[in-house]
């Protein structure tokens, strides 16, 4: 379990880069593979750092970056002769900000309720997780068969309101995860 | 006991003629001015004559009567202007001349006569070439130049006599402004040349700026080495070049290029010049000017020729004979040159100066580097922005773009920016490739957002996230219960590799 998934638990990995220009990339840095951009994981190596200057190899393409200038969370950074500004957020306070899912019924659209009455017998994420679509969050025994429960969208696993052991009944409230799908 | 040749000039140039110096068996002296006195042309020379110039608003380079001493001191035989400078200075040629040193250029005269452009324009009629529709010599006041403009039809432009560099010149659209227009060209001109003359001509809305090669010896022979086009300009000023261009059929290339020869053969033209043309949207052409220097863009003919201008300039100074016919010179495939000039693209060309902390140039075969710049070299505000030239030789002109795109994604320089990206947005853009670009491209079609691309903006946020994750991680790491164990992002991981 995991291996196959792209987000690897830990969402103070996560991160968003915004444009001035309204553009997202939403960030990801795995602590051992390379980094997952919008989504997907990308062959970009790091080839050197000094100072402020990061050298990357992508597609056989050099990419030289200088960062021009810092204030708070606003960066500019320069790649191949060329300025970019971006803001950056956590994903934590970019979901604090509200900026992922503006209004509150789609939030709820991705907590998961009991599909039927039974037992939990094990979860697999804690709360602050980032899990994966399809990824399984729990296990929940019912009718002696034990049916695993997955995430509906990529997300932060917000509040598990369930303890392993606990008895719930259909449509019971299990976890509630905010997406970062856009 | 070998010759002497002092370059009054600085930067790639410099750098060029030393090459061609050496290569005739010559020693190469050369001036170094307190303003960059750590400069990298410095180091190719056989000899470096300090100039002591602190003290001076102007650099050694502008100051004749100091050259001109210096090379007397120093046992100089020959001196080679370089372009801008002293290059078009007849007075400066003369002095030379006067002092028994050898000025590689024309004589005196030439740049003299080629300089005032009423002049050049009177010689240029007399040889046959097609001016551009405009007045006879300077216009007296705003009402005769609005009198001669409605002969002619508007827009009409206005020039100064001793201009260039698009000074003391003014585009007139209608009648109604050719008053107020007329006043702020005339005292342009005033302050930048001390000569307030405005001629007047037909404005052309969309040309193109192409140019001829001539090479001449003291013995009257002439030939051209086919032409340039320098449309890709911002506010008169050469962003790239390449050659030969696409507007011309070889038919057209022989008429421009043997009225140039005429010309030069007319007026006793020697050393290398440059007769400049421009084209309409019709396919006419019209005389422009003569330079009487060597250009900043004379490789791309090099490239395409074989034929190496800067060693036959110093050649016909010491009065040899052109070897070459006409016949002799054939156009192999295409060549481009990109201008590196510091200035930021994304910010109306503003100058950029301070330290190259790195510069990366690419190479190949078909790739030539002229950089009077490396490592650690500083870009001061007292010369020209132009640091470097890549010029790239292809099959065809698809190929060359193609190669100069290759070759720009493998040039880098950390520290300043500079014109690349914007040459790399033009080497895509559609009036480009189909080469119907004319020397309105920037102001028409050039927009700051066209530098950037998706790919370095993925990866500028990437490495931006980066930045901001280490900091993020280090803090949150140092919260005791935090889970974040280590710092060992793959980025971390990566660096201690």
């Amino acid at each position: 379990m995991g291996t196959s998934y792209i987000y690897k638990r830990d969402a103070t990995r996560l991160f968003i880069a915004l444009r001035e220009n309204g553009k997202r990339f939403k960030i990801y840095l795995p602590k051992e593979s390379k980094p997952v951009i919008d989504g997907e994981e990308q062959d970009i190596n790091f080839i050197e750092q000094t100072d402020s200057q990061y050298c990357f190899d992508w597609n056989d393409k050099r990419y030289n970056c200088e960062l021009v200038s810092r204030d708070q969370n606003k960066t500019i950074i320069k790649v191949n002769g060329v300025e970019y500004k971006f803001s950056l957020e956590s994903i934590f306070s970019y979901i604090r900000h509200g900026m992922i899912n503006k209004d509150g019924k789609q939030l709820n659209e991705n907590d998961i309720l009991s599909p039927m009455p039974g037992k939990i017998v094990d979860i697999f994420l804690s709360e602050g997780d980032l899990v994966n679509v399809g990824e399984p969050i729990l296990s929940l025994e019912a009718m002696k068969m034990q049916n695993e429960i997955t995430a509906t969208c990529n997300g932060v696993i917000q509040k598990i309101h369930i303890v392993q052991g606990q008895t719930v009944m259909k449509d019971d409230l299990l976890v509630e995860i905010t997406s970062i799908d856009v | 006991m070998k010759k002497r040749i002092l370059i009054a000039n600085r930067s790639e140039i410099a750098i060029r003629i030393i090459r061609s110096a050496h290569r005739l068996g010559m020693l190469a002296v050369v001036l170094q001015s307190d303003k960059e006195p750590d400069a990298l042309y410095l180091k190719y020379a056989d000899e470096i004559i300090p100039a002591k110039d602190a003290q001076n608003e102007k650099p050694i380079f502008l100051n004749a009567e100091r050259i001109v001493e210096i090379a007397l001191e120093h046992q100089i035989d020959m001196i080679h202007p370089g372009y801008g400078f002293m290059s078009e200075n007849p007075d400066f040629a003369a002095l030379c001349e006067e002092n028994g040193i050898n000025f590689i250029g024309p004589s005196p005269e030439l740049i003299r006569n080629m300089g005032i452009k009423t002049i050049a324009k009177k010689m240029a009629i007399e040889a046959g070439l097609p001016l551009v529709p405009g007045s006879d010599g300077a216009v007296k006041d705003a009402a005769k130049a609005a009198e001669y403009a409605a002969s002619i039809g508007y827009p009409v432009l206005l020039k100064a006599s001793a201009g260039g560099g698009g000074r003391g010149m003014r585009i007139v659209e209608k009648a109604e402004t050719m008053e107020r227009l007329f006043k702020s060209a005339y005292d342009e001109a005033i302050s930048a040349f001390g000569n307030g003359d405005l001629f007047i001509e037909k404005y052309l809305t969309n040309p193109k700026h192409l140019e001829f090669q001539i090479l001449g010896d003291k013995h009257g022979n002439v030939i051209h080495l086919g032409e340039r086009e320098c449309s890709l300009q911002r506010k008169h000023q050469k962003l790239m070049e390449e050659a030969p261009s696409a507007s011309l059929s070889p038919e057209m290339r022989k008429e421009m290029g043997d009225m140039a020869v005429k010309f030069a053969k007319q007026i006793g033209y020697f050393s290398a010049g440059t007769i400049e043309y421009i084209l309409d949207e019709s396919g006419t052409f019209y005389f422009m000017e003569m330079n009487t220097r060597i250009q900043v863009e004379h490789p791309v003919t090099e490239m395409i020729t074989g034929v190496d201008l800067v060693d036959w300039q110093i050649k016909v100074a010491m009065g040899e004979k052109l070897s070459l016919t006409q016949d002799d010179i054939k156009m192999n495939g295409w060549a481009i040159e990109i201008r590196v000039n510091t200035e930021d693209p994304q910010n109306r060309f503003s100058p950029q100066t301070g330290f190259i902390e790195k510069i990366h140039f690419p190479t190949s075969k078909d790739i030539r580097i002229e950089t009077g710049v490396t490592h650690g070299s500083i870009v001061t505000p007292y010369f020209d922005s132009m640091i470097a030239k890549i010029i790239v030789h292809g099959k065809d002109r698809p190929d060359v773009i193609a190669k100069t795109l290759k070759a720009l994604n493998e040039f880098s320089l950390i520290g300043l920016k500079t014109t690349a990206p914007f040459c790399r947005a033009v080497l895509q853009h559609e009036e480009f490739v189909t080469a119907k670009y004319t020397t309105r491209w920037v102001d028409t079609y050039f927009t700051p957002e066209m530098l950037e691309s998706e790919d370095e903006e993925l990866v500028g946020a990437l490495a931006a996230t980066i930045i901001y994750a280490t900091d993020y991680l280090q803090i949150a790491s140092e919260i005791p219960t935090s889970r974040n164990e280590s710092l060992n992002l793959w980025v971390l991981n990566k660096r201690i590799n």
